[in-house]
């Protein structure tokens, strides 16, 4: 186990380098000096003779195989340089921010979790009834609207009519139920439709009848068997949206003014922040990466049928 | 019921545990500042005369010598100039009581406030305006663009409250400059970094202006109360807390939901939203005076544009009212001059250009630019009055409004291509002289009429590269740089007519429109008015009925 743990960490390696690789390489088809947007963030006016101090400053003047190994050597000692817009190191940026993202990605997780995990499975065994009838609706609903509109529907419904919770801001834990409602809604629309196929699924299988047979209750088949298997490829979804909502919870953000590392990034995109980008799209593979790793490991414990090398005719 | 093994068991409470420790770390709880979420504590807030307003960025370190990230807004709340801007143009005394030029226009002596202290109790003086002045020339080069500092050779602190500032060469809007916001206003001496370089950073906001900053928490909000050393007279509210709130329609809804009390500034929330609200007639909404001019940059370099007979077909060729009125909602006004009238210098007659396509085909006859049967596009020597037009794609009125040119002047046979570009690009393109047309803006108060005229004589903007066609443009450098120099009043208002009125006259700037501030208030508030300096923030004065 150790063993395949470590050749799963070691495999990072080359994508994370690839990653940097096109990061590198879209940032210098750009056609925008990277120096000319330090200034133009900065509010500083871009003579000839400070874009050529600031090209020296960030080694632009350099060959691009230097530059290339010099990002690599910072990014693995976690230096991503100053930020354009803030002035301050870009690490430090997003570990005061991360906080708040994996607080909203958590709680959103959780949230979709409780709902969709017993909705999915009520609407596969009351099938076609008004339970089914409704997560149906629900799903169809999350899956289709965009979750800014739904975002600006729910501060509408809830804080300015209703005037039960805060618009937006992360003052207290009010403050956390709008934003999350609005990520959760599209992972309940997945989830409970696929946990629905999944049961479904299940329940044809022959174990299910033998244990039926066997006069084994119901309820017991259902959530003692059945569930187990079942859940396995929400969990595998589960692995893929933590680390899409640790780095895409962008607009939600916005939004909810939720100050976050999404929202950084937005304004680093807007203002050309470089460094910024290069460290979103390090961590955005990283996580990707550590998040399928421990799904994958969560899979093995949950399912011993599968082994470290695949899934074998157990 | 389910029969869980001591396992499953031992599994699930792990999993809890996990989770609440990470939601617990990640959520550390701080009381909001919002008015609404601080339910009164006590009647002594009760009675605290507070606001709270939104603003889409975070304040940012508050160093009073550097730029982004720090807001304009805020750092006007904190640091105070010499010199204050105000209506007209007129410059008031602030932390200078008085200043004398030399006849020469090259010594600047300024008699200091004597009973000003800073927020924390120290006193201002002359030996502390050198101190920030000294520490903004460690970094000149990053000041290029404000006149004064380029041409600043000394500065002595002759006594304690009289300060001396000697120029290289006269430059009259010397004392305009020192109205700006930054990085000319001034730090306490407790705020300067061990090196005394600034632009660095500096250790903590300490200024002399009516405001503090009582509490800050990045990216969230920054509460200003009361500086209780203030020298002048002190604000009427006690405390103002300025949320950070990025999205204008979530601006929008915090405020009507009563969690703001003002949204205030340019294009902090949309058109349609700022009519709907002023139509519900819930709230107060005002306009300001016109801070800029929203104008098309015609390239006088390209051989079309060179032409003036196309330059002013293309100006009399749109109807500016109608594209104003339909894309700006009437909240900005239509420009018939290139600076608006409320600058020095500014109010002049000049005739202006109306809107008549018949008179736009007969200039583009004139000029040579025929309409061929059958055809669309006019021609002249097989060639197609074919034209790029640049704008910021991020930008809706300048999208909007490439999009009505182009159909405008496609019916006098012009064809406009549009082109989106990201904002560095646009102006990268601008300073290359890259383009036909483009849109660009002046600065406002308090860098305009003179930083206006200064970039149509020099190079590195984009804007005398654009004018570099006309014929005149040497005579027009020349007056620019006299006008710049001079030490004559009765002069400086001839040449600045002559300027203005040749540039209005060749058309190469065309004014579209007058950008405005807005604010929307909830009636509570009182006594707002806007700041005379675009930069500067709206408190002096504001009230709220209880």
């Amino acid at each position: 186990m150790i063993s395949y743990i470590g050749k799963r960490l070691l495999a990072i390696v080359p994508i994370i380098l690839f990653a940097i690789l096109i990061t590198f390489v879209l940032i210098h088809v750009s056609p925008v000096d990277p120096a000319e947007a330090y200034l133009t963030a900065a509010h500083i006016h871009p003579t000839e003779e400070l874009l050529a101090e600031k090209r020296h400053e960030f080694g632009l003047d350099q060959p691009l195989l230097v530059q290339y190994w010099h990002t690599v050597v910072k990014m693995a000692q976690l230096d991503f340089g100053l930020s354009f817009m803030t002035n301050e190191p870009v690490w430090e940026d997003v570990v005061s921010k991360m906080p708040a993202t994996v607080q909203l990605a958590v709680s959103s997780i959780l949230f979709g979790m409780l709902v969709s995990i017993p909705l999915g499975f009520l609407s596969a065994i009351y099938k076609n009834s008004v339970i089914d009838y409704f997560s149906r609706g629900l799903s169809y609903f999350g899956a289709s609207i965009p979750q800014f509109w739904l975002g600006y529907l729910l501060m509408f419904f809830f804080a300015v009519k209703l005037d039960l919770l805060p618009v937006e801001g992360k003052g207290s834990w009010d403050n956390l139920v709008l934003p999350t409602l609005t990520l959760s809604l599209a992972l309940i629309a997945i989830y409970t439709r696929l946990l629905r196929a999944s049961v479904l699924e299940q329940l044809q299988e022959s174990y299910v009848i033998y244990a039926k047979t066997r006069g084994i209750k119901q309820r017991i088949i259902m959530l003692k068997h059945v569930l187990k298997i079942a859940i396995s490829p929400v969990i595998t979804g589960l692995g893929m949206n933590f680390g899409k909502l640790l780095t895409g919870t962008i607009i939600v953000e916005q939004v909810f003014s939720w100050p976050g590392f999404g929202r950084y990034f937005v304004d680093a995109i807007f203002n050309r922040d470089i460094p910024v980008i290069q460290c979103y799209v390090f961590l955005a593979a990283c996580l990707f990466i550590i998040c399928n790793l421990i799904v994958d490991l969560i899979q093995l414990y949950m399912d011993p049928r599968i082994s470290l090398k695949g899934r074998t005719d157990q | 019921m389910i029969r869980t093994t001591k396992k499953t068991l031992l599994s699930i409470a792990a999993m809890i545990f996990l989770v609440s420790t990470v939601l617990m770390a990640c959520a550390k709880q701080e009381a909001s500042p919002s008015a609404s979420n601080g339910t009164a504590d006590n009647a002594a807030v009760a009675a605290e005369k507070a606001i709270t307003l939104s603003w889409p960025r975070d304040i940012g370190t508050m160093n009073p010598h550097t730029y982004n990230p720090s807001q304009l807004f805020a750092q006007s709340m904190i640091y105070e100039p010499l010199v204050s801007y105000k209506a007209g143009g007129k410059l008031e005394p602030m932390l200078a009581e008085s200043w004398t030029i030399s006849e020469d226009g090259k010594e600047y002596t300024f008699k200091l406030r004597q009973n000003v202290k800073f927020s924390d109790g120290t006193s201002f003086n002359a030996a502390i305006v050198k101190k920030n002045f000294d520490s903004v020339m460690k970094n000149s080069n990053l000041h290029s663009w404000l006149g004064v500092i380029n041409v600043l050779d000394k500065t002595e602190a002759i006594d304690e409250y009289t300060f001396k500032m000697t120029l290289k060469q006269a430059y009259y809007p010397a004392i305009q400059d020192l109205a700006v916001v930054r990085p000319v206003r001034f730090l306490g001496e407790a705020g300067f970094p061990d090196d005394g370089d600034t632009s660095k950073g500096i250790k903590k906001p300490v200024g002399t202006g009516p405001w503090l900053l009582a509490e800050y928490k990045k990216d969230e909000y920054a509460v200003f109360t009361r500086n209780p050393n203030y020298w002048g007279e002190s604000p009427k509210i006690d405390k103002i807390t300025v949320k950070i709130i990025p999205d204008p329609e979530t601006r929008v809804l915090a405020f009507e939901k009563g969690e703001l009390d003002l949204i205030y500034g340019e294009g902090v929330i949309s058109m349609d939203a700022f009519q709907q609200l002023r139509e519900s007639g819930k709230y107060t909404t005002q306009l300001s005076e016109p801070v800029a001019t929203r104008s098309l940059l015609l390239n006088t370099t390209n051989d079309k544009l060179s032409d003036l007979r196309v330059r002013l077909a293309l100006q009399s060729g749109f109807n500016k009212q109608a594209m104003v009125e339909g894309i700006t909602l009437g909240l900005e006004e239509k420009a018939d001059t290139i600076l608006s009238k409320n600058f020095p210098y500014t109010d002049i007659d000049v005739q202006p250009v109306a809107y008549n396509t018949d008179q736009a085909a007969a200039y583009l006859d004139e000029a040579g630019w025929k309409l061929p049967a059958g055809k669309a596009v006019r021609e002249k020597d097989g060639q197609a009055l074919e034209l790029e037009l640049i704008f910021d794609k991020t930008d809706p009125i300048q999208k909007a409004m490439a999009e009505t040119m182009q159909a405008e002047w496609s019916a006098i046979g012009v064809k406009l291509n549009i082109t989106g570009l990201e904002l560095t690009t646009q102006i990268e393109r601008r300073k290359a002289g890259n383009y036909d047309l483009d849109f660009w803006s002046n600065y406002g108060a308090p860098y305009d009429p003179h930083s206006f005229i200064n970039v149509v004589a020099e190079k590195g903007w984009g804007v005398a590269e654009a004018n570099a066609g006309l014929p005149m443009k040497q005579e027009l450098d020349q007056q620019i740089h006299e006008v710049l120099s001079s030490t004559d009043e009765t002069k400086r208002q001839q040449l600045y007519s002559s300027i203005l009125l040749t540039l209005q006259e060749q058309s190469a700037i065309v004014p579209i429109s007058y950008i405005k501030k807005t604010v929307v208030f909830q009636n509570k508030v009182t006594d707002f008015a806007f700041p005379a300096n675009r930069d500067e923030n709206p408190f002096e004065g504001i009230n709220i009925s209880q």
